[in-house]
């Protein structure tokens, strides 16, 4: 019953306050401060911090669940809320000192600020391995210089995460994380991307130019980096699949509704058997996905590994929104390809969640990597 | 069979004399000329009930549109509408005269007065009848509105006495005023062991003209979220000043800041009722349409020829509501100046 | 303040489930919500209580389903929440209800200072359970408030009645309606929410819990009975204009005008 309401509440509210405004905010690449306004006493941006830190301490499920209803009306929002809390500010939660924590949690789950979390460099996408950021110790702080590109938040985080090289000689134990304040000197935001799709995300390049970072916000031991990036997107995952999850959700209710109203040769085009065929893929799809999603967020709850579960949730999701949203457009004909119907935003929106967190492709080495390694 | 004004016809239809704003109040007279109509299937006789404090012209224009009986409570101590007050009196009138059923027009002061009068004499009360029949049982058989008016219900009320039910005004029409008509009238006083009223009427201030534009416009254009953006919404304006109209949203709207608060038709904003409504990009969600139910013509525009608005409406438009709106301004702009 | 607030859960449809075939609602199928005037009753009470400091119990009667939005109002401050539900209780017209509720509260708040109630449900839509219940309890009351205010042991209360803006007092304990004009429902937040599954708790009463009289309670205890439910027949004549808008414009006047002219009130030169 708790989920039931949870996700009626969170849908009560997105259709309420991003309804209205989806599109337009979409077309003019805005993001809602507004909105965010009235989000941050409802928990939104601490939802699975304990409540000693002000967050709502959500199971993830309830969390999944939340970010499937925001992203169902609004990606762009729901991709806001979920890189915050999951790869913005999962990794304090779990590797910070207590003073840091005291330090930033209180602010991040009250959304005073936005968090965010970048590796991702112009040479190194999928190969975390080509990061050249790097941090130099000087005395008690470090000096941080490098480039982030595409950062979710990025125009508006007061403290993301940077993942930077600190010994460079080694393979794997070379990189660590910095909790960097937006207002330290040397740290400077870039002009927002030109996206096809989440276009309401404030999505930029961060630069750091001898940035001056305290070794107190230096986020666990050096070295830890890897570590802290790889739980990060474990965590990360289940929120973009449930973000996929929201978008396919829509596009899949827009075709249903569409297919009892438009008429062809004299009959709903839901009378036809493709359309139902396509109709009858795009619930199961969506179902199974949603199962996979809860099934690794069941396990993350238990404190099992989950690592392999949640790439597959987020694998099979990201591709279920792309396949449902252009289904969907396809159902609509001529008017899905129009602005004036929601259906394109959906698809134009699906396909990053294919590729940011871990594309499709690294998803697949994760898969693998576990196949291969479990004992048969 | 014609209503009889036989003083031993035992069995009676009451209306409870709502004479508060006489002029746009018609619906005790409305109630009269149904209870006419139901009077005279069942054999009984039509009264009505008068209180307050000088009174007498209402018991006049009572007789003068069907009672046969009135019975008077007149004294200055109850000269305000107060609910308490008068559900008292009018208990302690039906049980000295069981009449056989019980008419209450669906006012505010209405809505309140019955319930409280049913449940002193834990009897059955339907709400907000759009209509009123007698079955061959002679049963009276109440049709209620539910779900916004998306849906009606018939309800009975088998064994309790009086079959009450309150009214929607505008339903029924007055009988026209009959100058000959003659009836009883019968005063009372004031019982003395009447309860003191326990809610006190501090002030009460007729209500500003202005706030009820939306609610009495004879033309009202209506959008929805089809308008697709502020910059489109605003020509509706346009339109509704050319026709002398009023503007009305629906709640997406006015949640995207597109439209205020008072401009809000639906369940939890305006009720309207014009002659002639102009829905542009609107769906239908009964939320919405369960406050237009007044509207005589309905003109739905909407690109979407399913959609709910365009089978409720009398003339379903498929097409584009802001071009089909600027159009219209167009044409109308036309037409006027000649 | 002791406050109570009454609560019902109606279904949430923006699209009635409604089975032409059989002729009945497919309740079943719609997804329940607290009724929009419950929400700012309870909204006015939470209110309340901010300011005088207080507590508030939140009644609903129902089926077993109905507790959800028993937790929602513990989410949003409600300091107790409680269940009726019961077979024997189904069924109930407006005076079997206000016999329950009125029991209900005699029994778990009898010292209650005041008791909110929605105006009316987006259901049924009798607005008749505050006001019978205000006879059930033998207090006074007030329907459609817009606005309450509390001073001392009196109730100040504003409203908009047929056409007039009528400011009315009482004094507690006593009964109102809350329209939906005022009082804006907050929104739970999801912490609340969480903490109203992990440590609060709805308790579920029977009518047996509460000692009812079973001839006053649920169909036993109504004095109406609903014969037959059905849609309304669309009486109209539906005219479709489809094409190109300048065409559509030129038909509707052609067609049209008169009834268009009429509502206006000028001559429109007619291209007739």
């Amino acid at each position: 019953m708790k989920h039931t309401v949870i996700r009626k509440t969170v849908r009560a509210f997105a259709e309420t306050e991003l309804g209205a405004i989806a599109h337009d905010i979409d077309q003019e690449a805005r993001f809602p401060w507004e909105v965010i306004e009235k989000m941050r006493p409802l928990h939104f941006f601490g939802l699975q911090v304990p409540k000693e830190y002000g967050g709502a301490d959500l199971d993830s499920i309830s969390y999944a669940i939340t970010i499937e209803e925001l992203s169902r009306v609004c990606a762009a929002i729901g991709l806001c809320v979920t890189v915050h809390n999951s790869v913005g500010l999962y990794p304090i939660l779990t590797f910070g000192t207590d003073e840091q924590k005291r330090r930033f949690l209180p602010r991040l789950a009250g959304g005073e600020i936005i968090g965010g979390f970048c590796i991702t460099e112009a040479n190194a996408g999928s190969d975390a391995g080509g990061v050249e950021t790097h941090a130099v110790k000087d005395g008690d702080s470090y000096i941080i210089n490098g480039t982030k590109i595409f950062v979710t938040n990025g125009a508006i985080c007061g403290a993301p995460l940077i993942f930077a090289v600190t010994n460079p000689k080694s393979a794997k134990r070379g990189a660590s994380v910095f909790i960097v304040e937006k207002t330290t000197p040397g740290f400077a935001v870039g002009e927002i991307e030109d996206l096809c799709g989440m276009r309401a995300n404030p999505v930029s390049s961060l630069f750091l130019e001898d940035c001056r970072v305290p070794e107190e916000n230096l986020l666990g031991k050096v070295g830890d980096g890897l570590k802290i990036g790889l739980a990060a997107l474990d965590t990360g995952r289940l929120g973009i699949a449930a973000q996929a999850l929201g978008i396919a959700q829509a596009a899949f209710e827009a075709a249903v509704r569409y297919s009892k109203e438009r008429q062809q040769f004299k009959q709903a085009i839901a009378s036809f058997q493709t359309i139902q065929n396509m109709l009858a893929d795009m619930a199961t799809e969506i179902d199974a996905g949603r199962l996979l999603l809860y099934r690794a967020c069941a396990m993350k709850d238990a404190l099992s590994p989950f690592s392999a579960e949640a790439a597959m949730a987020k694998l099979y999701c990201s591709t279920l929104a792309t396949r449902v949203s252009g289904q969907a457009v396809q159902i609509h004909g001529g008017y899905g390809y129009s602005k004036e119907y929601d259906v394109e935003r959906y698809y134009r929106d699906a396909k990053v969640t294919e590729i940011y967190e871990g594309t499709s492709e690294v998803q697949r080495m994760v898969i693998a990597r576990s196949v291969l390694t479990r004992p048969s | 069979m014609a209503a009889s004004k036989d003083k031993q016809s035992q069995r009676s239809i009451w209306v409870f004399g709502d004479y508060r704003n006489y002029f746009q109040n018609r619906v005790t007279l409305q109630l009269l000329s149904r209870a006419t109509d139901l009077a005279g299937r069942i054999g009984a006789r039509v009264c009505a009930t008068v209180f307050g404090h000088e009174v007498d012209e209402y018991v006049g224009e009572y007789i003068a549109h069907g009672a046969h009986t009135v019975y008077v409570v007149d004294d200055s101590r109850i000269k305000d509408y107060n609910v308490d007050t008068y559900a008292s009196l009018m208990v302690w009138l039906i049980r000295q005269h069981n009449p056989e059923i019980v008419l209450v027009g669906a006012t505010t002061f209405g809505r309140e007065f019955a319930p409280k009068v049913a449940k002193l004499l834990a009897t059955g009360l339907t709400a907000d009848c759009v209509g009123l029949d007698i079955d061959e049982e002679g049963l009276l058989v109440q049709t209620a509105p539910a779900f916004g008016g998306n849906l009606l219900a018939e309800i009975v009320t088998p064994a309790r006495r009086p079959q009450m039910a309150t009214v929607r005004p505008g339903v029924y029409r007055e009988i026209p005023h009959n100058y000959h008509a003659t009836g009883e009238v019968l005063r009372l006083s004031l019982p003395q062991d009447l309860p003191r009223p326990r809610v006190r009427l501090v002030s009460a201030e007729r209500q500003v003209q202005r706030e009820q534009r939306l609610e009495e416009a004879r033309i009202v254009v209506c959008g929805g979220r089809g308008m697709g953006s502020l910059k489109r919404f605003r020509n509706l304006a346009e339109l509704a000043r050319l026709m002398g109209g009023e503007v009305g949203a629906t709640r997406p709207v006015v949640y995207a800041n597109w439209a205020g608060q008072d401009a809000l038709v639906g369940q939890a904003g305006r009720h309207i009722k014009p002659q002639v409504l102009l829905a542009f990009g609107i769906s239908g969600a009964i939320q919405h349409t369960a406050a237009i139910t007044g509207a005589d013509f309905i003109i739905a525009v909407n690109k979407n020829p399913g959609a709910t608005m365009m089978k409720l409406a009398d003339v379903a438009v498929v097409a584009d509501a802001n071009q089909t709106c600027l159009a219209l301004i167009k044409e109308l702009k036309k037409h006027l100046r000649g | 303040m002791n406050l109570v607030v009454c609560i019902k859960q109606v279904p949430a449809v923006s699209e009635l489930p409604w089975d032409p075939q059989s002729g009945t609602l497919k309740r079943n199928l719609a997804e329940g919500m607290m009724n929009p005037a419950c929400r700012h009753a309870l909204e006015a009470a939470l209110r309340l209580k901010e300011i005088h400091g207080g507590y508030i119990t939140a009644i609903s009667m129902g089926p077993p389903a109905a507790a959800e939005i028993l937790h929602e109002a513990l989410a949003l401050g409600a300091d107790k929440a409680v269940l009726l539900s019961d077979p024997k209780l189904a069924g109930g017209d407006t005076l079997a209800t206000s016999y329950t509720l009125g029991r209900a509260i005699y029994k778990l708040c009898p010292d209650f200072d005041l008791v909110l109630c929605g105006c009316h449900t987006s259901d049924s839509e009798t607005a008749q359970v505050g006001p019978q219940l205000c006879v059930e309890l033998d207090i006074p009351g007030v329907a459609n408030v817009e606005h309450l205010q509390v001073r001392g042991r009196t109730l100040i209360m504003r409203r908009l009645a047929d056409n007039f803006l009528e400011t009315l007092e009482m004094d507690l304990p006593g009964l109102v309606t809350v329209t939906t004009k005022q009082y804006l429902p907050r929104y739970a937040s999801l912490g609340g929410l969480n903490e109203a599954f992990q440590s609060s708790e709805v308790r579920t009463l029977t009518a047996a819990d509460l000692d009812l009289d079973g001839d006053k309670v649920g169909v036993a205890g109504s004095a109406t009975r609903i014969r037959a439910v059905y849609a309304p027949q669309a009486a109209k004549e539906n005219v479709v204009l489809k094409g190109a808008v300048k065409d559509i414009v030129e038909e509707l006047f052609n067609r049209f005008g008169d009834r268009i002219a009429g509502a206006i009130g000028k001559d429109l030169n007619g291209r007739q």
